[in-house]
């Protein structure tokens, strides 16, 4: 099956953000087999924001990983930004993750040693370029962690820590961001704050992101649904709502 | 709880390998000094036994100063031979004589063994029964010029009966031919010593016996009373002369071998408890560690029932077989180093009495109780920390379990660290080698506890270049090494103690360097030192040969030997006293060097002052020739190393000891070289001596010291080594426990070689680190070391600032060894599966 996005109005350029063709991930053999991916074909436009919504064990995390360059597919290929995600070695994929990739995760991802400043500006240092400091200073100001800079992600709240991942996720201004359960963690109000910045990044600066959840509400936040069951793309949702988005699970039987 | 335990260790086999290491090596050391030292002894023992296997008894002086083996007894006359041989009961009598006699190669040079075993030249007893000599080639001397060759060096010279061979002795050289080679029981030497026997009166002059013997031993005839035939040997004797029984020679030669064997062990096994030392800390810190990480499940084991005491014995116990299984392989691993160390004598020449290696069970028992003893006890304190996890840890995410507070912690380490440093201190007043030892590791165990408390500030200065050399990578590594300033501080413990050893040896063996330079400086100014080679003699004609050299304008012998003084044991010196002052420095505090030649004795102002002696005032004394005598002081002169305490005239020397040449020349050349070069020139055909300048004298007193220090490195390098085994201990623990996080900088764009150097920063500033506090503390003690040695000698202090400086950087550079493992498991972990990590 065959899916593409038709709702892609603000960019025109040829390569999608990223792609995926016939992607395939066992794990196991024989009649132990587990199809995690079992054949997806999927485009990430460019300034699109697209949920993965699926079950537990649909493959929407792996399909993340793959597409990522975190995991390796069992067979097929991705693409990011056109480049051959399988034909990188580890310092290929790591400079690829670095500069064209960002990361939100659900927990856990900031460095504890490290000040909210830096933590936001890791990607940049690791690569060993310089910081657009207007760059991070427009971040900062949108999600509204000025005074906590100097803080380290201890004395920060969940919601404080949430944020300072988005603005690290964008400070290399990647092809793609990758956000996993973003708001898994955080209550109502913090996912407001961290969806919003998200729906506000691809409105007003055409940024590309992928968000895997299972929120529908989160999910509502999005241009672009895709529903993933048993390793296979089952569906999709233009311009979704809440309730479009139960409605479709329920019909998905998901 | 038992299967708890076990499941525990098979779960952390990694860790509880790294931690076992420093055991087994610290056991293995222990039992191979006590394997090597064993074997050795029974090897004298059995040695001593054949020697005397066939003799009743022996005659001989009675012990004038010292007792058993290491007696000075006085010489026999030759007469008494055959007053004892007249004895009934006496079957057979042979006399014994033994002085210094050297082979001297085909190439000229004297031969001696590198381990400085003696040369010794002897009476051939022909009796086959009573000499434990046996011919393997040729036969006995016979003529005044024979020799019978010991089989080793005739092996390793190429020497066979019939050709001839130079010998060096205190009397004239002179060339003998060899009629026999010969094997000491079935050895081809006698523990490394060379042997020249010759015929009894030729032993004589060569030993300057002529008339005398050293003892004589004596085979009964078969079915006379033993303890008749003593009796009636008792009857004949002189006074000054005893009869004993060959058992007693035996057991007197096997109980002085036995001391030294445990001044040799105690050297190596103070060696091996500092390696356990060190690694009772690396087994602290991962018990710790482990503790740490096992917090959760330690709580949810409290919640589904186990009591305090089941936790505290599942830690203790998981240590108990960590150590045992540790000691038992590290047992097995001493036999090997005892093997290993046996082979390292033989290649020094020492060529051992074959026997087999001795393993007593007491080895085993001290090997189990310290291994299994050292790492129990150091799990206590982790143990404890594991019973105060309270169960709803494991409901909770925060999983934060405080310590004991810091107040309590620096209480308790400047306690413990000033308690140290006052029994060290009162040890090395004593002096009490004991209580060096405890307040040393008292002192080590506080600092310890205190340093955490500088970890953080002291990490964060040692870090600050790195970020600017290696980016956010060597900011990571700064940042992990302040993370944790108990862990860093506990981990660097271990090399802390362990270059704080090393830093006290360097300090005491430039000081004693220094010391020995100046102590010839103030004493000598002759310009040409003369001395002999390793367990040489001078031939008495030396001085004579030497004095005769143009331009040598002033010679001096000095001789010393041993006597009692104020009913102690004690060594004097002796000098010629014509030209004394042009070649010995004397800082006369009172009296004046003219009292040597009126046979008056001068003293240094240490013992003056400890013995309340002055000028005029009388002393006894006692020697072993002459028995009792009141010695006069004439003069008292400042402290010095080299001339020793108690100095008398070589005239007054002579008439008081037996006939022996000098120990040493001292001349004046007025430093020319072309006098230097004649005097080495005309001494030539005396390879077992030594010619050297001041210069040169001084400088083979440095590099002794040098050459000393070097084992002693060597030896504490076990240390340094275990303590490294603890960094790397600590780094994977670290690296395991930061596998998320580690993943996430892979992930967010960080390169495996980046993450290396990440790893590394961290090792090199947790080496540094341990290596400043070891470095001054260690300073700190060998000063204090080196003060409580102004008596001993030791009058300079010095601190080897650049040798300080080595150990530093190499204490980074195997800091950065420590880390390559742990840093290529950080890199290699798989990104995917660190970020889906629980």
């Amino acid at each position: 099956m065959t899916l593409t996005s038709e709702g892609s109005t603000d960019n025109a350029q040829a390569t999608p953000a990223a792609h995926a063709v016939d992607l395939r991930k066992t794990y196991g053999t024989g009649q132990a087999a587990v199809h995690a991916l079992a054949g997806v074909d999927v485009t990430f436009e460019r300034g699109r924001f697209t949920a993965v919504m699926g079950p537990s064990g649909s493959g929407k995390s792996t399909l993340m990983h793959c597409m990522a360059g975190l995991d390796r597919p069992t067979s097929g290929q991705t693409f990011v930004s056109g480049q051959d995600v399988g034909a990188l070695d580890d310092a290929g994929l790591t400079r690829l993750r670095r500069d064209k990739i960002g990361f939100v995760f659900q927990s856990y991802n900031l460095i504890p040693t490290l000040s909210a400043a830096e933590n936001i500006t890791l990607p940049a240092d690791l690569a060993g370029t310089k910081v657009d400091r207007d760059w991070l200073g427009y971040l900062v100001k949108q999600l509204g962690i000025g005074d906590r800079l100097t803080h380290r992600p201890s004395e920060l709240s969940g919601g404080q820590q949430q944020r300072v991942a988005c603005a690290r996720a964008l400070i290399n201004k990647p092809a793609l961001v990758f956000a996993d359960e973003p708001t898994g963690n955080l209550d109502s109000n913090a996912s407001a704050d961290v969806l919003t910045f998200l729906r506000q990044s691809v409105s007003e600066l055409g940024q590309s992101i992928v968000m895997v959840t299972h929120d529908p509400r989160g999910a509502a936040y999005a241009d672009w649904v895709i529903f993933l069951a048993d390793g296979t793309v089952v569906g999709e949702l233009d311009q979704p709502t809440a309730d479009s988005i139960l409605e479709r699970m329920r019909t998905l039987g998901a | 709880m038992r299967k708890v335990t076990i499941k525990g260790l098979l779960a952390h086999k990694l860790r509880l390998v790294l931690t076992a290491l420093a055991i087994v090596l610290g056991v293995t050391f222990i039992s191979g000094t006590f394997v090597l030292t064993d074997t050795l002894q029974n090897t004298f023992t059995t040695l001593f036994g054949n020697i005397y296997a066939n003799i009743d008894f022996q005659v001989r002086g009675v012990a004038q100063l010292g007792s058993g083996a290491g007696a000075t007894r006085n010489e026999l006359p030759e007469s008494l031979l055959n007053t004892v041989r007249r004895v009934p009961g006496v079957a057979a009598a042979d006399g014994q004589v033994s002085g210094y006699a050297q082979f001297v190669a085909r190439d000229g040079k004297a031969i001696a063994n590198s381990g400085g075993a003696p040369t010794l030249g002897v009476a051939f007893d022909p009796d086959r029964q009573m000499s434990p000599l046996h011919l393997i080639a040729g036969g006995p001397p016979v003529a005044p010029d024979d020799v019978v060759m010991d089989a080793a060096t005739a092996q390793k010279y190429g020497f066979t009966t019939g050709q001839r061979v130079r010998i060096l002795s205190a009397g004239p050289t002179r060339t003998f031919t060899i009629t026999g080679i010969v094997q000491f029981g079935t050895a081809n030497n006698l523990a490394g010593a060379t042997l020249a026997a010759f015929t009894l009166p030729t032993a004589q002059a060569i030993a300057q016996e002529t008339g005398k013997l050293d003892d004589i031993n004596v085979v009964t005839t078969p079915g006379a009373s033993k303890t008749a035939v003593q009796r009636a040997i008792a009857a004949v004797l002189p006074p000054g002369v005893q009869v004993v029984t060959g058992q007693t020679v035996v057991n007197e030669s096997t109980s002085s071998v036995s001391q030294a064997l445990s001044f040799f062990s105690t050297a190596l096994l103070v060696f091996a408890f500092i390696s356990l030392f060190v690694g009772a800390f690396t087994i602290y810190n991962t018990f710790s560690i482990i503790v740490g990480q096992r917090t959760r499940e330690l709580a949810l084991l409290r919640i589904v029932g186990a009591s305090r005491r089941q936790v505290f014995g599942s830690v203790l116990a998981e240590a108990a077989i960590t150590g045992l299984v540790s000691s038992v392989i590290g047992l097995g691993l001493g036999v090997l180093a005892a093997l290993g160390l046996q082979a390292l004598l033989s290649g020094f020449g020492v060529t051992l009495p074959p026997g087999s290696l001795v393993f007593e069970p007491r080895t085993v028992l001290v090997g189990l109780a310290v291994g299994v003893g050292v790492t129990v006890v150091s799990a206590i304190g982790p143990a404890r920390g594991a019973v105060r996890i309270p169960p709803v840890v494991a409901l909770d995410d925060r999983q934060s379990v405080a310590g004991a507070s810091l107040r309590r912690r620096f209480t308790w380490g400047t306690v413990l660290a000033l308690a140290g440093a006052v029994l060290l201190g009162i040890g090395l007043a004593q002096p009490a080698i004991q209580l060096v030892g405890i307040g040393a590791a008292g002192l080590f165990v506080g600092v310890a506890t205190l340093s955490p408390a500088v970890a953080r500030p002291l990490s964060s200065v040692i870090g600050r270049p790195l970020p600017r050399l290696l980016g956010v990578a060597g900011k990571l590594g700064r940042e992990n090494s302040m993370r944790s300033p108990r862990r860093t501080a506990q981990t660097a413990a271990a090399l802390m103690v362990g270059l704080a050893l090393v830093s006290a040896m360097a300090v005491f063996g430039a000081s004693l360097s220094k010391s020995a330079t100046s102590s010839a400086d103030q004493a000598i100014s002759a310009d040409v030192i003369v001395t002999a080679t390793g367990s040489a003699e001078l031939s008495n004609a030396v001085p004579a040969t030497a004095s005769a050299v143009p331009g040598v304008t002033a010679t001096t012998a000095f001789y010393s030997g041993r006597f009692e003084f104020q009913n102690s044991l004690t060594r004097l010196v002796a000098v010629s006293t014509t030209h004394l002052a042009d070649t010995v420095i004397l800082r006369m505090t009172a009296g004046t060097p003219a009292a040597l030649s009126r046979g008056e004795l001068l003293i240094d102002s240490t013992t003056a002052r400890s013995k309340h002696l002055s000028v005029g005032g009388t002393a006894r004394a006692r020697f072993a020739l002459t028995g009792p005598a009141v010695l006069r002081i004439g003069g008292i002169y400042q402290a010095n190393a080299l001339i020793g305490s108690y100095l008398v005239s070589a005239g007054f020397f002579l008439a008081h000891f037996p006939p022996q040449p000098p120990g040493g020349l001292l001349l004046r050349t007025g430093g020319s070289s072309a006098v230097n070069s004649a005097v080495t020139q005309a001494l030539a055909r005396y390879p077992n001596l030594q010619v050297q300048t001041r210069a040169q004298f001084e400088q083979a007193q440095v590099s002794s010291v040098n050459q000393l220090l070097g084992l002693v490195y060597a030896l504490l390098g076990l240390a340094v080594i275990i303590a490294l085994i603890g960094i790397v201990n600590t780094l994977m623990l670290s690296v395991f426990e930061r596998t998320r996080e580690i993943g996430l900088l892979r992930a967010v764009g960080m390169q495996r070689r980046q993450v290396r150097a990440m790893v590394r920063s961290e090792a090199v500033i947790l080496a540094i680190f341990g290596a400043i506090v070891g470095i001054v503390i260690g300073t700190a003690l060998g000063l204090a070391l080196v003060a409580s040695l102004r008596q001993q000698g030791i009058t300079d202090t010095a601190v080897p600032v650049s040798s300080l400086v080595i150990f530093l950087l190499l204490s980074a550079l195997l800091g950065l060894v420590a880390a390559s493992w742990p840093a290529r498991r950080a890199a290699r972990l798989d990104v995917l599966a660190a970020i889906a990590a629980e």
